[in-house]
């Protein structure tokens, strides 16, 4: 495999990350633009944990994930209760805060090498170098995109598993009646905090393999861009399946590698596709019309052998 | 046991036999890179040091990434070819536009390592980036 499809299937899996963060808030019914603070969080306590202190990766990681889901948690208890585009504009602000956060931190530790001397840290906004636990490990970029595929099948499973079981009908009704939800005896606030501490530990996970990947991150990294394009990959995908943020995030990456004979225009053409596409298809390609739809062929097909 | 599993578990082992990371000297990067009659392409020279000697035989693959939109707003990468001069390599760059690029040199050959440069590419060339008034460190 050549180092173009190795970069671009690996970007495919990391972004599949916060996808399925973005998608996880909305099938309980919150927008938010904010998931990129919690990748951000991920990728610095991650790299932090590895390059400062030594920790082994998958520690780093699960480390990473709890602090992660503290930091969702910390933004969901006073934004929760409010609805829409106010939720939504609460993440945003939120996850900027973060943002100019990370530009504030200048902690750097020296690490002794052989021959020399390195300080490693985050830099404010020079950002955080030297996150190198992979490339110290001898671990491949090709072995790097098996472990990230892995992870992120092992998370499709889990949310299959959690779609198909009562928590997920739960979740789902909660997403589409809070109202009749807490009627019928659900705790909806506790719910969607729980919701969004699991959705803001999956984002960090992705921040740590992110950062570990890519060696650097600087607060730009998780602006208002990434967050757009994370709540873009549910909603072009569709919110009938978990599949559907991936083949979001599928499209996306897709039409803008394909989109690169425009070179400098592409992200003009980009953004014409993408409206286009929620024009034609507006609740994404992998809508609940459409999962109904395959799963009766697959069920007529199967009970017609 | 497929060839995934396994590659997972070697990771896993890897991860838990050495806690702590093997250091190695660090290669060093500088990019000069010039504009040319095409928009937005540059041929770039980087050189390469270890310990203060110019490192040659490194096999390169250069990339680059917008910081502010990191893995979308990005350049296919290609591989760098030896220059005239000893740890010199020769690439040439194609950019969707001017401004500040994270460029990645994935280095093979005699150390194995990712530099992250960054540099501002305008239609004079390339600068590395300052912020704070200080240079961004390498």
């Amino acid at each position: 495999m050549d180092d173009y499809t190795v970069g671009v299937l690996t970007s495919i899996g990391l972004f599949g990350f916060l996808a399925i963060s973005a998608y996880l808030l909305l099938l309980a019914g919150e927008m938010s633009f904010g998931q990129q603070a919690f990748f951000g969080v991920g990728a610095y306590s991650g790299g932090m944990l590895t390059a400062m202190f030594g920790w082994p990766l998958p520690l780093a990681a699960i480390a990473a994930m709890a602090l992660g889901a503290l930091a969702a948690l910390m933004v969901a208890l006073p934004t929760l209760r409010l609805r829409g585009l106010y939720f939504a504009m609460a993440t945003l602000a939120a996850a900027e805060m973060a943002r100019i956060g990370f530009e504030l931190v200048h902690w750097q530790v020296e690490i002794d090498g052989e021959g020399e001397r390195e300080m490693r840290g985050p830099d404010g906004t020079q950002g955080f170098r030297g996150i190198r636990w992979v490339f110290e490990n001898g671990v491949e970029p090709e072995a790097y995109l098996v472990i990230i595929w892995f992870m992120l099948a092992l998370v499709v499973a889990a949310i299959l598993a959690l779609e198909r079981s009562r928590l997920g009908a739960t979740l789902r009704g909660v997403g589409e009646d809070p109202d009749l939800a807490a009627a019928l005896g659900v705790d909806v606030t506790r719910f969607k905090l729980g919701v969004a501490a699991a959705a803001g530990a999956l984002a960090a996970f992705g921040g740590v393999l992110y950062a570990h990947h890519n060696t650097y991150v600087e607060p730009r990294n998780f602006d208002i861009m990434l967050g757009v394009h994370s709540l873009a990959y549910a909603l072009i995908g569709g919110l009938g399946t978990v599949f559907g943020p991936l083949l979001g995030v599928l499209v996306d990456i897709g039409l803008l590698e394909g989109s690169r004979v425009f070179q400098g225009y592409r992200m003009i053409v980009f953004g014409g596709l993408v409206a286009l596409l929620l024009v034609f298809r507006p609740r994404g390609l992998l809508d609940e019309r459409m999962v109904q739809w395959i799963r009766q062929r697959f069920s007529s097909s199967a009970s017609s052998r | 046991m497929d060839k995934a599993t396994l590659l997972v578990i070697r990771f896993l082992a890897l991860a838990l036999l050495l806690p702590l990371p093997a250091l190695a000297q660090r290669a060093q990067a500088e990019l000069a890179c010039a504009p040319t009659k095409t928009d937005f392409i540059y041929d770039c020279t980087i050189r390469l040091t270890r310990g203060g000697q110019p490192l040659s035989g490194a096999q390169i693959t250069v990339g680059a990434d917008m910081p502010s939109m990191p893995m979308a707003h990005n350049v296919k990468p290609v591989k760098a070819k030896p220059g005239r001069a000893s740890g010199e390599y020769a690439a040439s760059l194609d950019l969707e536009m001017l401004g500040e690029w994270a460029v990645k040199l994935r280095l093979a050959g005699p150390v194995k390592d990712q530099l992250v440069l960054l540099y501002d590419f305008d239609d004079k060339g390339a600068r590395p980036v300052t912020r704070s008034g200080k240079p961004h460190r390498k």
